[in-house]
């Protein structure tokens, strides 16, 4: 599990950092903990946005990219400082990488209350409707006198400080867990079992008696359907092809293509880069794979659910962003239903696409400009684009 | 006359906090002087060694010892106080402990319908901590909800019924000074040890 660690302070020397590398240290077994600082994050200006920051730019990627963030905040003035306030204002303005994100607060600080009134403060703010995290309740970490707290290997004293520490760890990886499936489309609802993932059933097309995971399974199947290759003629709706230039027209197509069928059967994709390149990874091998076998479990209930708004003609395409590849990409995932001139449930055209580029050409043609996220004024919130997060592609 | 200081509580260019400030300072020529002060050129604070105020935190901090009170308009972010406003408390903490018994009146303007109420929530808290303990005037909330609406093009607020509650506020705060200040006076080591807290030294 992926989890970041933000340093509350600015300080040079932080006993809040120090904290934080110890849970990374110690807890290495539980949590991958990546220690980051905000020294380096600007103070916040409305009147002089500076979002694309590399320092900012840098953190909302980690963030984005983490499964959970873990908050360790000193207290200023029964307050969370001015550096963390600062940076949260960032994350609040233009993007949003905080929203429905698994966050625990853990606090160091002088006096022997120990942060208490800043963690309260800053639950307040991370509840705020631009920033929308997801705090986990209680556990309340909080180490007073802190000056006094750690040895000089920077590891906590007390042994029974460290249990409890522990402790909320494990509760913070149940949460996230939990919160995982609260933002799933369908709620605490599993809908894994609405589609049958596994591919085990056979419709019209499926070619029968070859394993479906095998490596070579284009291969056997191509064989035992004496499938037409190379310079053979195709007759289409409406042309005639051979078999390479349907090959090379689909290879120029400005997406990564796929094609399951109504059984969940994987059965093509536009094969032209290696894996680690494509926007949404795939690999030769993985052809003729039920999708059970290309998702990872915990996504198969957002996966069945997009399926089934297709299946049931809910939707024509489902979308979703993924913000990942960093700020010059906008790379989309479309769920397109493909159905015969019935309108029956063929399967799914995903097409996995970088808008960008259309977006920048669309603007310089036309040469309007983007006007950025308008601040709601009922709420303060900056407007927000609804994602159907967990239902991407993870290779 | 008193002599007040009237600080925005905010960087931003276009301020609704600043154009309340200005309201204030303008309707009440008759009652105070008031100096508007910006906080939107101060460094952002970052705990130096050597616990010396930066040249416009010590000007601030001037200004704030010779009025006789303080007037605060803050925004609200986050459901807090913007960052840039935690700011110079910290310097204001951290340095010259200059808005320690200093009365202190607050204000706030912010777009929603709430008008602050949870930013002011928090400024309180925070002026109350031991090395700012200004004396913040109680149950005197004065808040602008919907504020991108409320000011008229000479910078006058429109709804009459708000100006008589601020000139209420306003003359509480009058004698809410020469109660604070009394109180102080008879008080002198109550002042003394709050100006020698230090959360590290403690
Ligand atoms: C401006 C300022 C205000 C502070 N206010 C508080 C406070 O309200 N409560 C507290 O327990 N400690 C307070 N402290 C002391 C901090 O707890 C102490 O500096 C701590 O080491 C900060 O955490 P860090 O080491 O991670 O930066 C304050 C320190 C500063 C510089
Ligand atoms: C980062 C950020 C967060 C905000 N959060 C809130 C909020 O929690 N509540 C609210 O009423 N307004 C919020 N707003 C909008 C503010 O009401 C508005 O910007 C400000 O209060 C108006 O003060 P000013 O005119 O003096 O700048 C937020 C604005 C920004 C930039």
């Amino acid at each position: 599990m992926k989890i970041v660690g933000i340093v509350g302070s600015n300080a040079d020397f932080s006993y809040n950092r120090i904290l934080l590398n110890f849970i990374a240290k110690n807890f290495k077994k539980l949590i991958d903990v990546e220690v980051l600082d905000i020294k380096d994050v600007p103070m916040f200006n409305q009147s002089d946005d500076q979002t694309n920051s590399e320092a900012i730019q840098y953190l909302n990627k980690k963030i984005v990219e983490a499964d959970g963030v873990i908050i360790a905040t000193p207290e200023y003035n029964h307050s969370i400082p001015s550096a963390l306030q600062s940076v949260l204002e960032w994350l609040s303005f233009k993007i949003h990488p905080l929203d429905g994100k698994p966050v625990m607060i853990v606090g160091a600080s002088y006096d022997v209350q120990g942060s208490s009134r800043s963690q309260l403060h800053l639950r307040q703010i991370l509840d705020a409707p631009g920033v929308n995290a997801v705090v986990m309740p209680g556990n309340e970490f909080l180490l007073g006198e802190v000056h006094k707290a750690f040895d000089e290997n920077e590891n906590l004293k007390d042994t029974q400080t460290t249990q409890f520490l522990e402790g909320c760890i494990k509760k913070f990886i149940r949460f996230i867990n939990v919160v995982n499936i609260v933002e799933s489309p369908e709620g605490m609802k599993d809908v894994s079992s609405t589609e049958d993932l596994n591919a085990t059933g056979t419709i019209d097309t499926t070619i029968e008696g070859i394993d479906m995971k095998a490596d070579d399974w284009v291969e056997q199947a191509a064989k035992a359907t004496g499938a037409v290759e190379g310079d053979a003629y195709v007759k289409l709706n409406r042309g005639v092809l051979t078999v390479n230039q349907i090959n090379h027209f689909l290879n120029s197509m400005p997406a990564e293509l796929t094609y399951a069928d109504s059984n969940n059967q994987f059965l093509y994709y536009n094969y032209k880069l290696e894996e680690d390149e494509m926007l949404a990874s795939r690999n030769p091998a993985q052809v003729g794979s039920p999708l059970a076998d290309c998702h990872p479990e915990r996504a198969f209930s957002s996966v069945a659910w997009v399926i089934q708004q297709l299946r049931n003609g809910k939707e024509d395409v489902v979308r979703t962003k993924v913000p990942t590849h960093g700020p010059d990409k906008f790379v989309v995932h479309n769920y397109q239903a493909i159905r015969d001139a019935d309108g029956n449930y063929l399967g799914i055209n995903e097409y996995v696409q970088d808008i960008q580029p259309i977006i920048d050409w669309y603007l310089e043609q036309t040469g309007q400009l983007l006007t950025g996220g308008g601040v709601d004024a009922a709420s303060g919130a900056t407007t927000k684009v609804d994602t159907v997060s967990s239902a991407t592609v993870k290779g | 006359m008193k002599n007040f200081i009237g600080i925005i509580g905010t960087n931003s260019d276009n301020s609704t906090n600043r154009l309340l400030l200005q309201f204030i300072q303008k309707h009440f020529a008759d009652k105070a002087n008031i100096e508007i002060c910006e906080i939107k050129n101060l460094p952002a604070f970052n705990k130096p060694e050597d616990k010396k105020a930066p040249y416009e935190v010590q000007k601030l901090a001037d200004k704030i010892r010779k009025a006789d009170g303080v007037i605060i308009s803050s925004p609200e972010y986050n459901h807090s106080v913007p960052a840039i406003l935690k700011s110079t408390l910290e310097w204001l903490s951290y340095t010259n402990q200059a808005l320690i018994d200093k009365p202190v009146m607050l204000t706030g303007a912010s777009y929603g319908r709430l008008g602050s109420s949870r930013a002011q929530t928090h400024l309180r808290q925070i002026l109350d901590a031991p090395e700012l303990k200004a004396r913040i005037m109680p149950s005197s909330e004065f808040l602008i909800g919907y504020s991108l609406q409320a000011f008229d093009d000479n910078g006058n607020l429109t709804d009459q019924y708000k100006i008589e509650e601020l000139e209420q506020i306003f003359n509480d705060f009058i004698k809410f000074v020469d109660i604070t200040n009394q109180l102080v006076n008879t008080n002198d080591s109550h002042k003394k040890k709050a100006t020698n807290f230090s959360w590290e030294e403690n």
